[in-house]
């Protein structure tokens, strides 16, 4: 019999990314696929869903934004600290068996693709990483991503690094195969050492083609997870360009085990906890929420601010 | 050929299992696809006469016997509810149950009427959530008063709409609350919701559930279930819905032979997947086959000796 208590453990070391985000790290082996999420029980505060990242064997992380009451909680939180974790729930991502992937992520998204990168590189496959944030500060993993040998495509909303602007423009001009020149200055010491970079790296913003585009096969696959408008956008990008596709789609949950229904799309009913959250392209299609509206934690239908819900 | 169709007080369902109050049930789209796993018949989420979001996380998790949950009656309201109900109605085309709640007997009657506009086949009135104490006090189905009240008021607004009472295995007499509701008006009984607990967790040193206690289900509760759906059959002559830890074909048998008309299942989709239903009823099938039985009705309360 299958058995889900939180499963109780202490924070073995926090690693600060930035003002707002903290990374904690877990000594517990933990068997997940890339795309998969734990339940994160903060005692006494709240229990939310979160991807999982590890680096090595043995251990695992989460990457936290303050932002709420729970997420404020959990960042007071020292070492040694007991933290509850369920899971790993949800679907997986599917790798090619080669060519090369662009993953574009946005706000914590990275932290649902960077085990991802892992097995594709280990794979032999090439990865590309169109990383967006507001600012430099907030570009998570960089060096961990370096590492992995992954292409880096930077882009912050201030210009502070890389391409100014949406990383889902840049990665639009890829496709095209047309990058566009850098716009800001080069990269300063952020951690990227171009040497570990294949074929000149970050500063070259090494351009692709399009599958579709002349001499095309090159771009196998894209997947993406961050904010539902990133996200949506890209999807657009995908299929004019019939780009086989993945995303991560994030629905209020509370069971994460597949009953409750708060995270269940329409009109299909599909549960974000058990058929998702990563879903394929084709079956995007027919979740007619996506980019639209969700579902708060009462089951009322909210719209997102750039849509109306007809 | 084995007829698994059912004629559950005056509603026809083309199998017995029936997606019990609180699961999934939130949306619209969320029943089309039980639906689509083969129940006979869905419940909706309980609506109650605000819009609650319910308990903070966590609120459902397995612990090993069974799960537990207390995700504290979260719905939209009944204003929106009404709207949410006649879609649910219109879109399914196996019957929808429309599930309500309220903090008073004077309240769950507001509630019910608002809902019983759109004409549901039936309406169940859960008198039993176990998880709502500080806002809402006791469960009225701890109480026979109580639940011939909320019985009565209803049932003289239901019009055609049946009226289902959900019951609890807390009451230290569920046969008389049964009997009550009966006396009442009720066309049916659930039996049961699930059963108060509480699991600590001794490392952080404090209940998991943010709301601290909460309802277990699951293979935990099947013979508390059981026992009640035996004793009820004994003591009432509308038919019973036998809930509680229904895993398998062999687990709806044991429901039916204790006297249950028909199966809820809830809990099961976590333990088999959404498709529970058309398992559950593949193995019913399978069972009547091979031990003869040509319909649920012959197989009844059978074991009620």
């Amino acid at each position: 019999m299958k058995n889900e208590k939180p499963r109780i453990l202490p924070i073995k070391n926090i690693i600060i990314e930035n003002d707002r985000v903290k990374t904690f790290v877990f000594e517990y082996e933990m068997d997940f696929a890339p795309g998969q999420f734990v339940m994160t029980w903060i005692p006494g505060y709240d229990e939310k869903p979160f991807g999982i990242v590890s680096r090595k064997k043995g251990e695992f992380m989460i990457t936290v934004a303050a932002v709420g009451e729970s997420t404020k909680a959990l960042h007071s939180m020292n070492v040694g600290d007991m933290v509850g974790f369920r899971g790993p729930f949800g679907s997986t991502f599917s790798l090619p068996e080669a060519g090369s992937i662009a993953l574009i992520a946005g706000g914590y998204g990275m932290a649902s693709l960077f085990n991802l990168s892992k097995e594709a590189r280990e794979k032999g496959i090439e990865v590309h990483v169109f990383l967006g944030a507001r600012t430099k500060a907030e570009l998570l993993y960089l060096d961990w991503m370096k590492e992995l040998g992954a292409v880096l495509h930077l882009s912050t909303d201030d210009g502070s690094e890389g391409y100014k602007g949406f990383n889902t423009d840049l990665f639009a001009e890829h496709v095209k195969g047309h990058p566009p020149t850098r716009t800001s200055s080069p990269p300063s010491q952020g951690g990227i050492s171009e040497s570990l970079l294949p074929e000149g790296g970050l500063a070259k913003d090494l351009p692709f083609e399009g599958s579709t585009s002349k001499g095309g096969g090159m771009l196998t696959k894209v997947y993406t997870v961050g904010p539902e408008i990133m996200e949506m956008k890209v999807a657009d990008i995908c299929y004019q360009n019939n780009i086989p596709f993945e995303v991560s789609l994030e629905r209020y949950m509370k069971c994460g085990i597949g009953i409750c229904g708060s995270c269940c799309v329409d009109p299909v009913g599909w549960r974000m906890c058990v058929e998702g959250p990563v879903i394929d392209g084709e079956k995007l299609k027919e979740i007619i929420e996506f980019g639209k509206y969700h579902r708060s934690a009462s089951g009322k239908v909210e719209g997102y601010p750039w849509t109306k819900i007809s | 050929m084995i007829d698994l169709s059912v004629n559950f007080a005056g509603i026809q369902l083309r199998n017995p299992t029936i997606l019990a109050s609180g699961i999934m049930g939130v949306s619209v789209a969320s029943l089309k696809y039980c639906e689509e796993s083969g129940a006979g018949a869905v419940t909706c989420k309980s609506i109650g006469h605000a819009e609650r979001m319910g308990h903070h996380n966590p609120t459902v998790y397995s612990w090993g016997q069974g799960l537990t949950n207390a995700v504290g009656l979260s719905n939209q309201g009944v204003d929106e509810g009404v709207g949410l109900l006649k879609e649910m109605i219109e879109t399914l085309n196996v019957p929808v149950i429309a599930s309500c709640f309220a903090d008073t007997v004077d309240n769950i009657a507001k509630v019910a009427e608002k809902l019983i506009a759109s004409n549901p086949v039936a309406i169940e009135l859960n008198l039993s959530c176990p998880n709502t104490e500080n806002d809402f006090g006791l469960m009225f189905a701890l109480d026979t008063d109580a639940t011939t009240r909320a019985v009565s008021q209803v049932k003289k607004i239901a019009g055609k709409t049946k009226v289902f009472v959900k019951l609890t295995p807390d009451a230290s007499n569920i046969v008389d609350v049964g009997k009550a509701a009966e006396a009442a008006g009720a066309d049916a009984l659930t039996a049961a919701n699930t059963l108060s607990g509480m699991i600590i967790d001794i490392h952080t040193k404090r209940p998991i559930l943010t709301n601290k206690f909460g309802g277990l289900s699951g293979p935990a509760i099947k013979p508390v279930s059981v026992r009640a759906v035996y004793n009820l059959y004994k003591a009432v002559k509308i038919p019973i819905i036998g809930t509680g830890g229904i895993n398998t074909g062999e687990d709806a048998i044991e429901f039916i032979m204790a006297g249950a008309a028909a199966v809820g299942i809830g809990s099961g989709i976590y333990y088999r997947g959404i498709d529970i239903f058309k398992k559950v009823t593949d193995e019913i099938s399978e069972f009547m086959e091979k031990n003869n039985y040509r319909s649920i009705e012959e197989m009844k309360g059978m074991a009620n000796i």
